[in-house]
């Protein structure tokens, strides 16, 4: 008997968010089958990547990202350099200046920065936080008011702060917000309920379910991914049908692999190609997993995992 | 697996409010009744227009449009033994958010409603009895059997049989509990839906009793594999129930809020 394909779709679906405006905007999330299984069902949209730039340029250390960004000095030239990153569909902001524990740069300024990259670039912005509850609080707070009606994205409120971010960037000032719960699931979906008992529209935000490094308890982010998906899909739970977005590149370019030197490990060979394998492997192994956007730094990743996502569309 | 399936029972004929409304063909009382139950999380909404032997379709059709325009085309579950009826109604039915479920079909007189859910692409309730109680197990599964085999010559998928055990009530029928969950927990093996007239257990009781009883014996159920019940979702003892057992049965993924949603 002739073997009859059977297509696995679900009648429920991942909501869409768009961020951006204009003809660039991007839209994520809306499709109805698991990660990545266009065989089951068309993917409704692509996977978005964003070329990430920080508050004080990008690390030229790296042959590959000095060369990129060669002749870019100031902010906004930066920015729209990586706009222009083939591959790339937004640019992303990590503010880690802002951090009280280290440059502790003020919200002022991390707002004006956050202006110039917005004006420098026609993509979509995601802008990423300190990382510092308090300090995120106000800086999200400043930027969404800033930078009103342009539809970036905030990465991202937590428990801690969730209410305040949701009501200034979503309610008052028109952007979106992630919501982020570092590996715990049962939080993951606390958030998106809180969220919309506030009477949050759900296509105003995603989900950051958090991320590792290959190799690094990267297991525990696999599981929550494959768990997020079969309750959204299978089970229908509307509390974790929101696309995720994953900042890979700030994990993986945090480890090891991809900060010895090649003078202090000579065996391991160049450290520009070890973090370039640990930013492709993490990012294609999430993207597998069931992310819907994710953040790259060097240039060769992203053309790497673009390439992916276009194979496999 | 899905989350458990409850249909609310609250608009039946033998309620005055609801009989009056049905008669004088009043929408207000029956949209109002509606609306509670779907607030307090009833998925499905059943529609016990009682035999009408009367005006049945037309009563049905007008109780099925009625509900579905006011409440966002709530699935319902079309409860009359005036076959007519059940026609009619699903002839005006939305199936946007769901199939219509015709109840009921049994072994008995009443298994040409089989028939009729598997022409109509509906849900069906299969009750495991001919007439009256089966007195075993051995008897309900011969019951269950006819109709899941009538169900697949007609071309239905077993999914859409849902089994109705037949909940007994506790105050005279305390022996037969044990073997009712074990029947369940037959169906459930063979991969079959189920349900049933869960406040059945708890009749002649205390009012204050009613609602521990049911939520104690869904609770049971629940563990043995039920995966819908007919009964009164503004019961918040029993939905509490419902909602925890499902946490415990990971059907709905745990959040602290699960009680909310």
């Amino acid at each position: 008997m002739a073997f009859t394909r059977k297509a696995q779709t679900y009648s429920s679906s991942i909501n869409e968010v768009t961020i951006g405006t204009g003809d660039k905007a991007v839209t994520i999330g809306g499709s109805n089958v698991m990660p990545l299984y266009s065989f089951d069902a068309p993917l409704k949209n692509k996977i978005a990547i964003g070329a990430e730039i920080t508050d004080s340029g990008v690390d030229r250390t790296l042959p590959g990202i000095a060369s990129y960004y060669e002749g870019a000095d100031t902010i906004a030239e930066i920015a729209k350099r990586a706009s222009e990153m083939p591959g790339a569909d937004f640019v992303a902001l990590a503010l880690n200046g802002a951090d009280p524990n280290g440059e502790n740069r003020p919200v002022e300024e991390c707002v004006e920065i956050a202006k110039q990259v917005s004006d420098a670039i026609d993509v979509p912005l995601v802008i990423t936080g300190s990382r510092n509850v308090e300090k995120d609080t106000a800086l999200f707070s400043s930027i969404a008011e800033a930078l009103q009606g342009k539809n970036v994205l905030l990465v991202s409120a937590k428990e801690e702060n969730y209410k305040t971010v949701a009501a200034s960037a979503i309610m008052a000032y028109g952007n979106k917000i992630s919501a982020e719960s570092a590996v715990d699931i049962n939080l993951a979906k606390q958030l998106n309920v809180l969220l919309s008992q506030m009477g949050i529209n759900p296509e105003s935000y995603v989900m950051n379910v958090g991320s590792a490094a290959a190799g690094y308890g990267y297991d525990y982010v696999a599981s929550t991914l494959d768990r997020v998906k079969d309750a959204a899909l299978a089970q229908n739970d509307a509390m974790l049908q929101m696309p995720i977005i994953t900042p890979v590149s700030q994990e993986t370019w945090a480890v090891k692999e991809s900060i010895v030197s090649e003078e202090d490990y000579p065996d391991w060979g160049s450290r520009e190609s070890r973090g370039v394998d640990m930013e492709v492997c993490t990012a294609a192994a999430v993207i597998a997993g069931g992310s819907d956007a994710v953040i790259l730094r060097h240039p060769q990743s992203i053309a790497a995992i673009s390439g992916m996502i276009a194979d496999l569309m | 697996m899905a989350k458990f399936v409850v249909i609310g029972e609250r608009i039946h004929c033998i309620s005055p409010t609801i009989k009056k409304a049905m008669e004088e063909m009043n929408p207000e009382p029956i949209i109002k009744r509606a609306k509670e139950q779907i607030e307090a999380g009833a998925t499905y909404i059943d529609v016990n227009i009682g035999p009408a032997e009367k005006n049945g379709p037309e009563l049905m059709k007008w109780a099925v449009k009625t509900i579905q325009e006011a409440c966002n085309n709530v699935p319902l579950a079309l409860d009359t033994s005036n076959r007519a009826a059940i026609e009619a109604g699903i002839s005006v039915y939305d199936r946007t958010n769901g199939k219509p479920i015709v109840n009921s079909a049994d072994a008995g007189d009443r298994i040409e409603n089989i028939d009729l859910a598997a022409a109509n692409d509906a849900i069906v309730i299969a009750l495991c009895s001919k007439a009256g109680v089966p007195s075993d197990n051995d008897e309900r599964m011969v019951y269950c059997q006819e109709l899941l085999e009538r169900g697949m010559n007609e071309g239905m998928d077993p999914s859409d049989m849902w089994f109705d055990p037949l909940f007994l009530v506790i105050k005279g029928m305390q022996d037969k509990q044990m073997a009712v969950l074990d029947f369940i927990g037959q169906l459930s093996d063979m991969g079959l839906n189920s349900t049933g007239g869960l406040s059945n257990v708890s009749n002649g009781t205390p009012k204050y009793i009613r609602p521990i009883l049911d939520a104690a014996t869904v609770a049971m159920a629940m563990c043995r594999g039920l995966t819908s019940a007919i009964m009164n979702p503004c019961d918040a003892r029993v939905m509490e129930t419902i909602k925890a057992s499902d946490i415990i049965k990971n059907n709905f993924l745990y959040a602290d809020s699960f009680l909310e949603i």
